[in-house]
């Protein structure tokens, strides 16, 4: 009993890492209909950037909100001078879909290389500001510790704060409209380039919590070519399609059965087939429901 | 005369080839024989997405379907190398055709996550039957280069030879394939699906067609990869294969077979020039490490973001423009 | 039209291409091998220096360096100087083929050293055709015991001890050690974890829990506690790891969110306590108690002449790095190739390179603490391992006090207590 309270917990921890960089791609995808693996790229130099607010100021609550804002910044230059001349020079058809990807794989190597000169190939640690041990239940420790909680509530106080400003704001509005129909976006008056920067900005804040979370809610450790961000760039996206690409809070839901499910597998099948299962999983809702748990079935095809 | 008779190009080109090789060191012959097969792989790519519109990220996968059927049948059945290539090709084709079928459904993002994730996932499934040798892979040997050649035929040329000869008939086969009335039939889907589905095609398995034939020449390519490392692994078809050939692709140029030279090339050869041009400089190892990755994607950027659409269409496009001018 | 213009430009750019991979010189007939001239000595090794697998290995290059430049400062061998070409194949078996192929062709290497990876290395040495050009490759970073066959492998040699035998080892350990216990083993489901099993199935050792794990997985946030959630449930009471360091860190980290107490047993492989110090200072004090193998003097073990001198050389070479076992690694192997290199001779040549391990290997001074097994029907290096337990500053201490080291073979053979006692360092640090 108590183990599968555990596995409850320990699933619903994971999800809620994927959930953060989920939520980053769904927020990529609705502003700009790009998907950018510069996220994860982006995310790790936030999160570098973080770790050296950390050494110099040495509080985590100061670093972390300082890290999204450059983060934020950074990410609305790379929309700035990448994404937007992309744009501009391509044409429509299969070239607009696969050519900003390779950008932002570009993008993302280049990245990781600017780190590995700057910090150098090995670990750094960023010590975690919340304690790692889980909360006592009666004689148990159970698997949530209050690091854990922390980024659970993270991720909802993201949801909701996101879900507000997309759904019943001004910023929101422009933001989905220039998403689906810039054109008509433009005619109505916004100013689409911009708000797509603002898309991009609030993507990189969003990444950078990711970053920094996912690290401290770990191990601590960080490196270029840290495992973590290559395969959280790929589950994420699982739990963003899981859940409905169009969807943040989809995107969460997504993530939280994501998250259980493996932890199902790893507890009571086997650790081995934690890749296919993440993948038949993938495949099952792609094939069953391709709108994803919440989204609602378009019309269009992307 | 090159106009009705593209096959004489062709031979022509080929002859050329084997001229060159004769002439040339061992390191350029084994480059030569990576950049054969990238032509192929690339061209695969091409087809899939350019033609028909469908953007996969995980093609690893699929030559990873060809090295392992090939290595397989030639080690379990010991069947002669011309035949493990074709079981490779049957074999991913086979793979393309469920994927197709999967991906038929999917577009955009979508079919991009999930060839994705079987591209990261495929190395478990590698590792989950050891049938497929597990990490340490399995050899693929494709035995010594005919002794009638004689003395000066060595194994890289061999590879060299039999990896153009594969990819001059793979390029070939896949412009006939790609001016037929398949090709005209992807060109209208991409263009735009809804009118093409009103001239009368049938969406579904026309995109499921092109991932066929793209996964079997993928497999090509892959077994003959797999000859060339003479080994087969799941570490040999890793994510950033998959990635090296949509980069290659969006190089040469995706919408077009003309300059897919150009992509395999530039695989090959950036990465070399780049490492000595670093190894000049003495450097501190953070530099030494990272400036060829850093210049590697710097270059794809500016690539990306100038020259789009490959070299071949802007070529094509700016003359278009004089023309109209 | 447009089809003979894309035909033209096809044609055209594809002979550009050509031209330009042509620009190169014919290879010149040497009269001696190539990478040895009067003065210098060429060697070359590729291996993850960027990438995933990279992390801890991309230390090896430097620490090589730094004992080589140490040589070259004392003369060199023979009064060669040597120098390492070093190549980055990212863990992918096609890039290390074709870096193989740089290394050989290109830079004219004398020999390859310290190759990374078992497919890696199996790839470069059937596509380069190692064996049939006499290319010496020298002291190879892999325990895949397949290497040590000199009938597979002519001209390679293994330096570091196989899986199966650190598991087989391990197993007579766990044997005498735990017999009443309940045992649980977390392994990589690899050929690197399935290695361990065959040596532990020699042993006659069953777990009571097995854990495997996907390659690749134990970063995934779920993994590690999923493991400890497990070991719970089973009341391990002896946890066994065989994994890679991200993995034994995964698992530390969690046991300790979890408070979870268990005398771990962790391979050579994963049990770098400076690896993992460095990864977070908090999970050190956790090593403490556990069990640790290991065939090298342990790198915090400053009363050990070898560490002593390699610590004082990589201090000066590379001033800003910590001195872990990658680094005894490496300059371990530096150090034995340098003593290859000096017993084949002044005449230098690639075939008396290899008859000299072959003939005087077993005999090499080196740093490690088990016997070589060189000899012209067996290329293996290590055959054993040592146990110890960490103290609570990370460093590993032998059990009993002194080193007492077991050996065996990968194949059959039972374990035995060795006798071997490592002959003194020669002086200054360097080979006769």
């Amino acid at each position: 009993m108590i183990q599968f309270f555990n596995m409850l917990l320990i699933g619903i921890g994971a999800g809620s890492i994927y959930a953060l960089m989920a939520i980053a791609m769904v927020l990529v995808w609705r502003s700009t209909r790009v998907v950018n693996f510069a996220q994860a790229g982006m995310a790790l130099l936030s999160t570098y950037i973080g770790f050296e607010l950390v050494q110099k100021t040495g509080n985590f609550w100061i670093a972390l909100p300082l890290a999204m804002i450059l983060g934020a910044v950074f990410s609305s230059l790379v929309e700035i001078l990448l994404i937007r001349t992309l744009i501009k020079h391509s044409t429509s058809g299969p070239v607009a879909g696969i050519v900003p990807i390779i950008a932002t794989l570009g993008l993302l190597g280049f990245i990781r290389a600017i780190i590995g000169f700057i910090w150098g190939n090995q670990d750094v640690q960023i010590k975690a500001p919340l304690s790692q041990i889980g909360f006592r239940v009666g004689s148990q420790t159970i698997a949530l510790s209050p690091m854990n909680l922390f980024v659970l509530l993270t991720v909802f106080g993201m949801v909701i704060v996101l879900g507000f400003i997309f759904q019943r704001t001004n910023l929101g509005l422009s933001l989905r409209a220039s998403a689906y129909a810039p054109e008509i976006a433009q005619l109505a008056g916004v100013r689409v380039g911009a708000i797509r920067t603002v898309g991009w900005a609030i993507a990189g804040a969003a990444g950078a919590a990711a970053g920094l979370l996912q690290t401290v809610n770990g191990t601590g450790a960080l490196s270029p070519d840290s495992l973590e961000f290559s395969l959280l760039l790929t589950f994420g996206f699982i739990a963003a399609v899981i859940g409905g690409l169009e969807s943040l809070p989809g995107a969460v839901l997504g993530a939280l059965v994501l998250g259980l499910v493996l932890a199902i597998v790893q507890i009571y099948i086997s650790g081995t087939l934690v890749f296919i299962v993440a993948f038949a999983l993938l495949l099952l809702v792609l094939l069953v429901r391709p709108q994803g748990f919440i989204g609602v079935k378009a019309g269009r095809r992307a | 005369m090159l106009k009705k008779h593209p096959l004489i190009g062709y031979s022509l080109f080929g002859f050329v080839l084997f001229l060159i090789s004769n002439r040339v060191d061992e390191l350029r012959v084994f480059q030569g024989a990576s950049v054969a097969i990238y032509v192929i792989a690339i061209a695969s790519i091409i087809l899939l997405t350019g033609y028909s519109g469908q953007v996969s990220l995980g093609h690893g996968a699929l030559l990873a379907i060809g090295g392992y059927a090939a290595a397989l049948s030639r080690n379990h059945w010991g069947v002669p190398v011309w035949l493990a290539f074709c079981i490779a090709v049957l074999a991913a084709a086979l793979g393309g055709y469920l994927l197709g079928l999967a991906a038929a459904r999917l577009s955009g993002p979508y079919l991009a996550g999930t060839t994705l994730a079987l591209a990261i996932g495929l190395p478990s499934i590698a590792n989950q039957f050891s049938i497929f040798g597990g990490e340490q892979g399995l050899l693929f040997d494709i035995g010594k280069p005919p002794a009638s050649f004689g003395e000066s035929l060595t194994q890289y040329k061999w590879f060299f030879w039999i990896a153009s000869l594969a990819a001059l008939i793979s390029i070939y086969w896949l412009r006939n394939v790609m001016n037929s009335r398949y090709g005209r039939s992807w060109k209208s889907v991409r263009s735009n699906d809804v009118a093409a589905e009103l001239a009368g095609i049938n969406i579904g398995r026309n995109k499921v067609l092109a991932f066929t034939i793209s996964a079997g020449i993928a497999g090509l390519a892959g077994a003959l990869l797999a000859m060339s490392i003479s080994t087969v692994s799941p570490g040999a078809f890793p994510l950033t294969l998959s990635f090296s050939l949509a980069t290659g692709a969006v190089l040469s140029g995706v919408t077009t077979l003309g300059g897919v030279m150009i992509g395999a090339v530039t695989l090959v050869a950036i990465p070399e020039i780049v490492g000595s041009a670093v190894s000049r400089f003495e450097s501190s190892d953070a530099v030494a490490n990272n400036l060829p990755g850093l210049l590697v994607s710097a270059l794809l950027i500016l690539t990306v973001l100038f020259v789009p659409n490959g070299p071949v269409e802007q070529l094509r496009a700016r003359r278009e423009k004089r023309a109209k001018s | 039209m447009i089809r003979i213009k894309r035909q033209k430009l096809a044609l055209t750019s594809a002979m550009l291409a050509v031209a330009a991979l042509t620009v190169s010189s014919l290879p010149a007939q040497a009269a001696s091998d190539p990478g040895v001239t009067a003065s210098s000595i060429k060697l070359g090794i590729t291996l993850p220096m960027t990438g995933i697998a990279s992390p801890g290995y991309n230390k090896i290059p430097g620490a090589m360096k730094a004992y080589f430049d140490y040589v070259n400062d004392n003369g060199g061998v023979n009064g060669r100087k040597i120098t390492l070409v070093v190549k980055d194949d990212q863990y992918i078996p096609s890039t290390a083929v074709a870096k193989a192929n740089e290394l050989i062709l290109k830079d004219k290497v004398f020999a390859l050293a310290g190759t990374l990876g078992t497919a890696s290395t199996k790839a470069i040495s059937a596509s380069t055709q190692l064996a049939a050009r006499g290319i010496p490759s020298l002291f190879v970073n892999t325990g895949f015991s397949g290497f040590a066959d000199p009938k597979a492998y002519p001209t390679t040699f293994s330096i570091l001890p196989s899986y199966v035998m650190e598991a087989k080892i391990m197993g007579k350990f766990l044997k005498e050690k735990y017999a009443d216990k309940k045992l649980a083993l977390i392994y990589q489901d690899d050929d690197f974890g399935r290695d361990a099993l065959a040596g532990f199935k020699q042993a006659g050792i069953t777990f009571g829990t097995y854990i495997p794990y996907a390659s690749g997985s134990q970063s995934l946030p779920a993994t590690g506690a999923g493991w400890i959630s497990k070991l719970k449930a089973s009341g391990a009471e002896v946890t066994v790891l065989f994994g890679v360091s991200s993995a034994s860190t995964a698992a530390l980290a969690n046991a300790y969110a979890a408070q979870y107490k268990t005398q771990w047993v962790l391979g050579s492989v994963g049990g770098d306590a400076t690896t993992i110090a460095a990864t977070n200072k908090a999970y050190v004090p956790l090593l403490y108690g556990a069990k640790g193998f290991s065939f090298a003097p342990a790198p915090t073990d400053t009363t050990d002449e070898y560490i002593k001198l390699f610590q004082s050389i990589y201090a000066t070479a590379q001033p800003t790095q910590t001195f872990d076992n990658n680094v005894v690694a490496g300059m371990s192997n530096a150090f034995l190739a340098v003593q290859a290199l000096k017993a084949a001779g002044s005449d230098l040549t690639r075939a008396g390179l290899i008859k000299a391990i072959e003939s005087k290997g077993s005999t090499f001074a080196n740093p490690f603490l088990t016997p070589l097994g060189y000899s012209a029907t067996s290329h293996v290096g290590g055959t054993g391992y040592w146990i110890g337990t960490y103290d609570p500053t990370g460093a590993l201490k032998p059990d009993g006090g002194k080193y007492t080291v077991y050996t065996t073979d990968s194949g059959n053979g039972p374990v035995v207590e060795s006798s071997y006692k490592r002959p003194a360092m020669p002086a200054k640090g360097l080979p006769n």
